[in-house]
This record gives C-alpha cells, sequence and structure tokens, in this order.
C-alpha cells in the first residue's frame, strides 16, 4: 500500500514537471502518434496487399498488432524507470542515490520516471484492437476480459524483465548494450505478428526465452477462438505466467549482479 | 563497541586495459582500490577524511553507507553490516555526494522533501517540525518554492543538505560539500554543520580538499592514499610534522632599511616588503623578531604559518602519493 | 575503434531485424504470392538495414553544442558554417554506415536464396545505384541541416525532430519497403525527397526499376539536393543572422 502510495506521489510529481515545458511536451506526444501511426499504417497495407498471414486474417492481425502495441507502450510508460534509464542511472552512478535510501531498488527505479507522452501509442493500440475485434467478430465474455488484463500485466513483467538485462550488461560494463534490444525491440517487432509466421529458431526464441508468445499471444488466439497452441482452456489463463517468471529470473540475477556493482565516478 | 567499526577493509576493481597489438584478448588488471584500511569512529564524531583523488576515499564512503560491498573485512555501523541489511542501515544515514543531486531538478524542492518524506517514512508532524527548523538553520525560506534548476551552487548545497537530513540521521555522509562555493556559502555551510553536530550528535563523516573545511570542523583526520590508512589523529598532530616553516612579511619606515640575517635564511624583496623563510626551530621566532626590529623602524610585520595547502602537498609527496 | 563492441552488438541486432522483417515477407507471400520475385523484397530488405545509420541523426554531440551555446566558438571561426557541417554530418554518416554495411552486407550475401541479398540485376544497375546513393547521402545530409537549423531556433525541437526523422522512416522504406505500398501511393511517395535516399537506389540495384529510367530517377535526385541544400543554407543565413544579434 505504502509502495503505492509512494509510486503514485513520484507519477504526479514527474508529470507536473515534464509539464513544465509543454510545447515540447505536445508535440513530442504527437510525434509519438506519428510514430505508432506508422507502425499501424505498414500492417494496414501488408493486409491491403497480401489479405492474410497463414490462418490469420486481417481483423486476427490487428488484434495481435494492438495487444503488442498496448502493452509495450504501457510498459514504457509507467515503467520507463527501466525501459528508458535504467542504463543510464548504473552507467552515472546515480544508483547509489537510491541505494543510500531505505527502498528497494526496484520501487525506486519505476518511481523515478514516466512517460506520459506514449499515452498516443497505447491509443493507437486500442484503435487496432477495436478494429481487430470488430473484423475478426469476437464476442467477448468475463473470462476472455479476464484473460486479456492478464496478458497485458504479464507482458508488461516479461518486458520489464527484458529490459532490465540491459541494466545488468550494463554492470558487467559490457559495451555491446544494443545486443539487448534484439530481445525488446526486436521482441516487439517480431511478435506484433503471431509467433507461426516465423522459422522454428526464431519461434523457439519468442515461445521459451522471450516467451511474447505464451503472454500475450496465446491469450490474444484463445480470445479470437483460434488458439495458437492446442490444450484446455484453463492452460491459456496459465501461460502469460511465464512472463511473470521470466520477470523473476532477471530480477534475481539483476540482485546478484548488484555484488559487482561499482558505482563510478570518484 | 565503537559506533562505526571498520576491520581491514578491502576493494578490488578490475580494470581491463586497452588491447595490445598482437594479443586476441584484452589484459585485465586488478586495482586495490582500499587495502587493509581500519578505523573506529564514536558517535558524535566530526571526522574528516583526506586524500590525493583516487586514494580511495569514496570507495570507503560508499562500503560504509551500504552502496558497495567489499571484497574482503568487517564493518558495523551501530551493530549493522552495511551491505547486508541496506535498507535498515541507510535510514539512519544521510549522503551528500557534492556534485550529484538526489532532488528532483525541475520541480520546488519542498515537493521534493514531500517526496522524501514518503521513502523515508516520516511521520507528517516529524516531517513539518523538522522542515521548519532545517529551513531556518539553512536559510531556505522562500526557496522552498522554487525549482532546484534555478537554485545558484550555494542555495542548491543547502538544499540538498536539508534533504539528506530530513529524516534526523544518525551519520551524515558528506563527499566534496563545499566545492565550487563562494566564501559566504562555505562559511554558512561549516556554521550549520557544526550546529547540527552540537545539537544532535549526528556523527559525520566529511571528504574534502578543502583543507579549510578540516581546519574549521573536524578535531580529527584520517589520511588515506593508495588506498591505504597512512595517518588517523587530530590535525594539529598532522600539521606539526609538516609545519616546519614560518614566513615573515616586514616593511620599513626607511626604504634601506636591511636586517643582517645568517647566511642560511633566505631574503626576498618584493616591492616595500622584505620576505623571510625560516625556521622556527632553528631560528625562534622572538629572537627573529628582535633581530628584526634591531634594522630599522617597522612599519608593518607578519608572521605566518606555511599556508595548508603546501602542507598538505609536501605530505603527499613524502607519503609518495 | 574503441567502439568496435557497440558497432558490432548493433550489426547483430540490425541483422536480427531484418531477418524477423524477411521472415514475415516470406510468410505472406507463401499465402499470395506478388508479381514482384521474392528476392527483390529481401535484397530491399537487406539494403535498407545496412545502410539504416545514413537516416539517423547522426551528431548528438552537435545538438548538444547549439542547446548548450557551445556553438558560438565555431561561429567565431572564419568560414562557411552551413558548409562546415553539411561536411561533418555527410562525413559521419559515411563512414557510420559504411562501416556498419560492409559486414552485414557480406553477411546477406551468403545467405540463401529467398533469404539474403540477390547479386545486382545488371553490373551497369550496381553502378547506378552506388552513384545514387551517393546523391542520397548529399540529399540525406541537406534535410539533417535543416533540422539542425530548427534546432537552432526553437532550442528545444525533440518534437520537431523526432516528428521529420519519423516521416523519414515511413517515407524512405524503411518501416515497409516502398515497393509494398499500394500501388497509386507510389506514384506519389517515389517522388518525395525521402524516396531518394535509399529506396531509389536501391531499386536501380534489384532491378525494379529499369536502366532506362536511370536518368529521370537521378535527375529527381539531384533536383531534391540542390532545393533542399538551398533551403538550408537560406534557413541558416537568417539564423546566424539572429544569433549574432542575440549574442551581442
Amino acid at each position: 500500500m505504502d509502495t503505492i502510495k509512494l509510486y503514485l506521489h513520484s507519477m504526479r510529481m514527474l508529470i507536473r514537471s515534464q509539464l513544465e515545458y509543454p510545447a515540447s511536451f505536445i508535440l513530442q506526444t504527437i510525434a509519438q502518434l506519428v510514430m505508432e501511426g506508422g507502425e499501424m499504417l505498414a500492417v494496414i497495407l501488408l493486409v491491403d496487399r497480401f489479405e492474410r498471414m497463414n490462418r490469420w486474417e486481417a481483423g486476427d492481425l490487428f488484434f495481435f498488432f494492438g495487444i503488442m502495441s498496448v502493452t509495450f507502450y504501457l510498459t514504457e510508460c509507467f515503467g520507463r524507470g527501466i525501459t528508458g534509464n535504467f542504463p543510464y542511472l548504473i552507467r552515472t552512478g546515480q544508483l547509489d542515490t537510491f541505494l543510500a535510501r531505505p527502498r528497494g531498488i526496484l520501487t525506486q527505479v519505476l518511481c523515478s520516471a514516466v512517460d506520459p507522452r506514449r499515452i498516443t501509442c497505447i491509443a493507437v493500440g486500442i484503435a487496432a484492437l477495436v478494429m481487430g475485434c470488430h473484423l475478426s467478430h469476437v464476442t467477448w465474455t468475463v473470462l476472455k476480459a479476464a484473460l486479456f488484463a492478464e496478458a497485458v500485466v504479464c507482458g508488461f513483467f516479461l518486458l520489464l524483465g527484458l529490459f532490465t538485462v540491459e541494466g545488468i550488461f550494463c554492470i558487467y560494463s559490457v559495451k555491446s548494450v544494443e545486443l539487448v534490444n534484439a530481445l525488446t525491440y526486436g521482441g516487439r517487432s517480431a511478435c506484433q505478428y503471431p509467433v507461426d509466421a516465423f522459422p522454428r529458431p526464431l519461434r523457439v526464441l519468442f515461445t521459451v526465452l522471450a516467451p511474447f508468445a505464451l503472454t500475450l499471444q496465446q491469450p490474444a488466439s484463445v480470445i479470437l477462438d483460434k488458439p495458437l497452441f492446442d490444450g484446455p482452456v484453463w492452460t491459456a489463463f496459465l501461460s502469460p505466467l511465464s512472463g511473470i517468471v521470466v520477470f523473476a529470473l532477471v530480477w534475481l540475477w539483476f540482485q546478484r549482479t548488484m555484488r559487482y556493482y561499482r558505482s563510478t565516478g570518484s | 563497541m565503537a559506533f562505526i567499526h571498520a576491520v581491514k577493509l578491502e576493494k578490488r576493481f578490475i580494470v581491463r586495459e586497452k588491447r595490445k597489438k598482437g594479443t586476441l584478448l584484452r589484459e585485465k588488471k586488478t586495482v586495490h582500490a582500499l587495502q587493509d584500511v581500519s578505523f573506529e569512529i564514536e558517535q558524535g564524531e566530526l571526522v574528516g577524511y583526506i586524500g590525493p583523488n583516487g586514494a580511495g576515499k569514496s570507495t570507503s564512503v560508499k562500503i560504509l553507507s551500504g552502496i558497495l560491498t567489499p571484497d574482503g573485512g568487517d564493518v558495523t555501523v551501530g551493530g549493522i553490516v552495511p551491505w547486508k541489511e541496506r535498507r535498515k542501515h541507510v535510514r539512519r544515514i544521510g549522503v551528500v555526494f557534492g556534485q550529484r543531486t538526489q532532488l528532483w531538478w525541475d520541480v520546488p524542492i519542498r515537493d521534493s522533501y514531500d517526496l522524501l518524506k514518503d521513502i523515508y517514512r516520516i511521520p507528517g508532524a516529524d516531517y513539518e517540525r523538522r522542515l521548519k527548523e532545517l529551513a531556518e538553520a539553512l536559510q531556505l525560506g522562500d526557496l522552498l518554492r522554487t525549482p532546484l534548476r534555478q537554485l545558484s551552487l550555494g542555495q542548491r548545497m543547502r538544499a540538498e543538505l536539508c534533504g539528506s537530513l530530513i529524516h534526523r540521521p544518525e551519520l551524515l555522509f558528506l563527499d566534496e560539500p563545499t566545492i565550487g562555493l563562494d566564501a559566504v556559502s562555505k562559511l554558512a555551510l561549516r556554521d550549520f554543520l557544526k550546529w547540527e553536530n552540537r545539537e544532535y550528535g549526528t556523527t559525520v563523516l566529511l571528504t574534502t580538499h578543502d583543507m579549510e573545511d578540516i581546519v574549521a570542523l573536524c578535531p580529527r583526520v584520517m589520511v588515506l592514499g593508495h588506498g591505504k590508512k597512512l595517518f588517523d589523529g587530530a590535525l594539529g598532530d598532522l600539521l606539526s610534522r609538516y609545519d616546519t616553516v614560518r614566513t615573515v612579511s616586514v616593511r620599513y619606515e626607511e626604504q634601506a632599511a636591511s636586517p643582517r640575517l645568517p647566511a642560511s635564511v633566505p631574503l626576498v624583496r618584493e616591492g616595500e616588503n622584505l620576505i623571510i623563510t625560516y625556521s622556527p626551530e632553528a631560528f625562534p621566532t622572538s629572537e627573529m623578531i628582535a633581530l628584526l626590529q634591531g634594522a630599522g623602524t617597522i612599519r608593518e610585520l607578519t608572521v605566518q604559518p606555511r599556508n595548508i595547502d603546501h602542507l598538505v602537498a609536501d605530505m603527499y609527496r613524502e607519503m609518495d602519493l | 575503434m574503441q567502439y568496435r563492441g557497440a558497432v558490432l552488438g548493433g550489426v547483430i541486432c540490425q541483422v536480427f531485424f531484418g531477418l524477423i522483417l524477411i521472415a514475415v515477407y516470406r510468410t505472406l507471400y507463401a499465402g499470395k504470392p506478388q508479381s514482384m520475385p521474392l528476392e527483390r523484397i529481401t535484397s530491399y530488405v537487406w539494403l535498407q538495414q545496412a545502410f539504416f545509420r545514413m537516416l539517423l541523426a547522426s551528431d548528438p554531440d552537435l545538438l548538444d553544442k547549439i542547446r548548450t551555446g557551445g556553438i558560438a566558438y565555431d561561429l567565431c571561426r572564419p568560414l562557411n558554417l552551413y558548409g562546415f557541417y553539411y561536411v561533418r554530418i555527410a562525413a559521419q554518416k559515411l563512414t557510420g554506415s559504411l562501416m556498419r554495411a560492409a559486414p552485414m552486407l557480406v553477411f546477406a550475401l551468403l545467405l540463401p536464396k529467398g533469404w539474403g541479398l540477390a547479386a545486382p540485376a545488371t553490373p551497369a544497375g550496381l553502378l547506378l545505384a552506388a552513384w545514387g546513393l551517393g546523391l542520397g547521402l548529399l540529399c540525406v545530409s541537406a534535410l539533417e541541416n535543416i533540422t539542425m537549423g530548427f534546432t537552432m531556433r526553437t532550442l528545444d525541437s525533440r518534437g520537431m525532430q523526432a516528428m521529420l526523422n519519423l516521416l523519414m522512416m515511413i517515407f524512405s522504406g524503411n518501416v515497409l519497403p516502398l515497393i509494398l505500398f499500394p500501388d497509386s501511393w507510389q506514384k506519389v511517395i517515389t517522388l518525395l525527397p525521402y524516396a531518394q535516399l535509399l529506396d531509389a537506389p536501391i531499386r536501380l540495384y534489384t532491378g525494379e526499376a529499369a536502366l532506362s529510367e536511370a536518368p529521370g530517377m537521378m535527375m529527381i535526385q539531384l533536383g531534391w539536393t540542390i532545393v533542399l541544400t538551398a533551403l538550408g543554407v537560406l534557413f541558416w543565413q537568417r539564423n546566424q543572422r539572429r544569433m549574432e544579434i542575440q549574442g551581442g
């Protein structure tokens, strides 16, 4: 409770400080809209030209795009401390300040940044979801809604976990942090399409190592009534939890790595 | 047992060297940031921590504040091992890193303190009382409503101090708190630290390059060099070892006056002033003054110990730092 | 060469993106083959990925310099500022993208047909593509100098810059190959300056554009380069005059 209060308090303050520069804020928010709109446009144009991808029709593809987009940008917005600032915090030794306070590192890093500009990206994702539901004639039930919420929350944690790897690399002072982008941004680009579009190695990568297929796509496909992986209905509720598992493992790894934290600066 | 108890602290860093031609892997070199450093600090002490850059001052402060884990040795602060029970430990400490802010850049500093209140879980009434007191002592007043980015360097340091003391820490670490401050701000800051220490018995460990800070604040100094502790004791004791030279500046009414000094004592003429450097051990100051008086009518005379920065530089040189 | 690790990481990541995109197009093609052969798409993707660096804003230092006022030093130098930065940007883009493009293209050439980079349609096409890439470099440097002009004007122009960069990403064919846009759109978007950077040379390489079309394409490239450079020069001159007045 206390932690949530702290998080909300931090968010209020950060958002207020970003609004200190309103013109820049508005322009950047619009720029985000153009960016995600461009990605969406690409999918629309592909569907216009190719009509379908394996057994997935236009509406299904929009739905997959939408769930990925909403989850990814929710993470970028509320998990900005990790998705954007984490390597920077470590490299500049700013993490010292957090370590010298009586709160968890994760709490403080998450409290250190928010990116409300992403709201337009999330809106594009929602638009894609609505289009997808409409075209694929999705019938919503309470269970499906719950599954959707679970998928988004688990996807949020999966992404936080993957982005944290960048921070871990920074502590080991590895220079090629871009490699991790293959999992994070690469995962987003790839898994806005259902994984059965990919050859086996990529499929395995996005099912086991960075399990977007289990956290986001299996629930999405069940909501579309065209399950990606066969199995009893309850397994659809189980598979997203893999995102939490990845997050927990990465976070354990991070805490072990902190022993090697050097805190740059004199 | 003492409040801070550090035994045989050791910390190594592995530095990757530039790759040499013809080798595939870069060589790794181990640098000993701290080696066998032990000390004790009692509650309420004001201790100065000096040493040239890279001596290991910051590293040891970071270990004491639970940020870094040492590779060897033991530390307890009030019975707690900092890096093992980090959260419990840091609740009782305040840290000011001179060149790094812990406040939020774009919001009024009062808002930053409000957030710190939540972070440290300070009860509302305590917080208000403490903030009022600190704002008064640090003369923050109207600045509370100003965003950090609009504050001058001196104001910012005061704001930082307020932030790091708002939860009433028993122990305060200061890393170069007076760096870049003007004279007035420096004096005010030192007065405040003395006040805080006297009023609440806050233990203060101060690293600095400004010897004036140490003279003004710290009865005790520790000198660190190459990761080892080289001296621990009263500042006076440290200085008397190196403080072997005095300088006299004298001006006579008569332009031509010229004291007759032994050949071993150098004399330099700077405008109307005569500058004489001597060792009080070989040539007691009273004799020197008597001798100078004999040479004419003195208009002005000053005797100065050597500049403290020179002393420290001599000391570092002798310790081969 | 200190950044060897970073460059390598970047290249591997870029290759990964390329593979993902190609996998997607392959699957789509399997469902509904198009008139243009798949190899043309895969070559297109690789060439786009390889020279991606050319499109990115190349010099964060320069932007910082403008923001912090450090540019005042350069203003004191007796040289044509626009020319100075133009050359600097172009040089950075050239070295930055060649360093990354070379290993990626070698890798892509080694991949099997349908995945990798196909050989150029004709030797003449390759030469024309290289020539076109050079023109594209001039064109993109001119574009970036205009963005830089905006930065000088407003100091905090991250929004504006982001917007211009995005237009570039979409209409240069980086997000989706321009040859996959609806045919009716292509008539317009291939005329935009963004299409002159990479899309035009790639079409010459893959043979999407016949050799007879080359002179026309080059004229468009050259035209845009001249127009954009002229615009940039004018913009900078006005900025400079203003800054000198501000600086007092």
